[in-house]
């Protein structure tokens, strides 16, 4: 079978959060967007913690994984933030031909070579071209939804690496939202931080960073957030403690196309979604 | 010229890598600090850890703070001069793993990734929850583990002292 897209899951979903891979899938089969997994794929890698260890064994792993992908001749499609900016910027980094040599001459050891043909997409970006067609399938609009946009840090940052949304007021998300029905009652026009990214450094500054956003949410009368970052997920669902409810992009999605909430996992949400 | 003020007591290492950066471009304005959600809760001081790398006082090998901040890239988003300080303190955060300064947190992750090829674990409630979900076995195959070997050998996560 092949397909349009290389699916990239990560880590995090695929280990932590199965019912999110789930939804994911029931969205992309629904929208009909064909895609496969990437062959040997492993983590992108991760691009807070490991690739501030070792920057130039993140740019080759990476390089590996988008070698690959240009030899099937697909692009890559990822579900997370993380694998998103860490593989775009990857290929930002490689566009350097000094880079590009020093990374092939290891990736010929493993018989590979990095060319630069096959880009790097955001379920996000690849949903928000598909307006007609994501209005047509809504069957179960979710209006009973004020939601809080959080796109998340990688979505828009670094934006000479990005491509999705502007820096400031991106909007993909709320778009998305408005489309199934429901209505936006805060939009981050700086896309703010979960905390995520020191959590098990320092959990103090993660939660204060986390109730930040969380207040100015519920401030503004928003009854669920919105994301399309697994790791903002976590932070919200599991971490938070203020009980705002969270939906990953893809589990908005489904609902409103009718999936049932068991059948997606709805009810391994710590945080309790009422749908 | 890239960097202002070198010290010639600053490591070799961080002589090598950081002159590759603007850092000269650095007025302390601030605006790194500003938009940083980890500095408005008392975390990393972006601008002074700017400072002192160009001068050259970080002592690589004790600064804890260089590991609070959650590379939100605001602050590269938001300074004028082009100094990227985000990269900057990855940089200096690649550096101070090579001299054993890295949370343990880290470095747990980083053997995980090389023994399994992902960042997280793979549990119990993993695998009930793929099945229950109708989803296939996780498994990183053989031959990516092995070529995930050899990068790590011929890189610098192969030098990063991972036992605690």
């Amino acid at each position: 079978m092949s397909g349009e897209f290389y699916l990239f899951r990560g880590c995090l979903i695929p280990t932590r959060l199965p019912f999110l891979e789930r939804s994911s899938l029931f969205v992309l089969d629904k929208l009909g967007i064909r895609h496969e997994p990437l062959p040997g794929a492993t983590c992108c890698v991760e691009p807070i913690g490991l690739r501030s260890l070792a920057l130039d064994t993140w740019l080759v792993t990476a390089a590996r994984m988008l070698s690959i992908a240009e030899r099937g001749g697909k692009d890559i499609l990822t579900l997370c933030n993380g694998c998103y900016v860490s593989l775009k910027e990857a290929r930002h980094v490689l566009e350097s031909k000094e880079e590009r040599d020093r990374v092939n001459s290891i990736l010929d050891e493993v018989g590979m070579e990095y060319k630069g043909t096959a880009d790097v997409h955001h379920l996000c970006g690849t949903l928000k071209d598909m307006e007609s067609r994501i209005r047509s399938f809504v069957v179960s609009p979710q209006e009973n939804l004020r939601v809080a946009v959080h796109p998340g840090c990688h979505i828009v940052r670094p934006s000479a690496v990005t491509s999705i949304d502007p820096r400031f007021s991106p909007h993909v998300l709320s778009d998305i939202a408005k489309w199934v029905g429901s209505e936006v009652a805060y939009s981050e026009d700086w896309p703010k931080c979960c905390g995520g990214g020191i959590s098990g450094i320092s959990d103090e500054i993660s939660a204060g960073v986390l109730e930040d956003s969380v207040k100015e949410f519920k401030g503004a009368g928003a009854n669920t957030i919105i994301t399309p970052c697994p790791f903002c997920f976590v932070q919200f669902d599991i971490k938070q403690k203020e009980g705002l409810p969270v939906l990953y992009i893809s589990e908005l999605l489904a609902l409103a196309f009718g999936a049932a909430p068991e059948s997606i996992g709805m009810k391994y949400h710590r945080t309790k979604v009422v749908v | 010229m890239k960097i202002s003020v070198m010290d010639p007591s600053l490591p070799g290492a961080l002589q090598k890598i950081l002159p590759e950066m603007d850092l000269w471009k650095c007025h302390q304005c601030g605006q790194c600090s500003g938009v940083c959600p980890s500095f408005q809760h008392g975390g990393i001081r972006t601008r002074e850890i700017i400072e002192r790398a160009s001068v050259g006082a970080l002592e690589l090998s004790k600064d804890s703070s260089i590991w609070l901040c959650m590379m939100c890239q605001g602050c590269t988003e938001r300074c004028q001069l082009g100094v990227d300080p985000a990269t900057v303190i990855t940089l200096i955060r690649n550096l101070a793993a090579e001299a054993g300064n890295r949370p343990d947190h880290f470095a747990e992750e980083a053997k995980l990734f090389i023994d399994t090829g992902l960042s997280f674990p793979k549990t119990g409630l993993t695998k009930k929850l793929r099945k229950e979900m109708g989803l296939n076995e996780l498994e990183v195959d053989r031959s990516s583990l092995e070529d995930l070997k050899v990068i790590v050998e011929k890189t610098r996560l192969g030098r990063v002292k991972l036992e605690r």
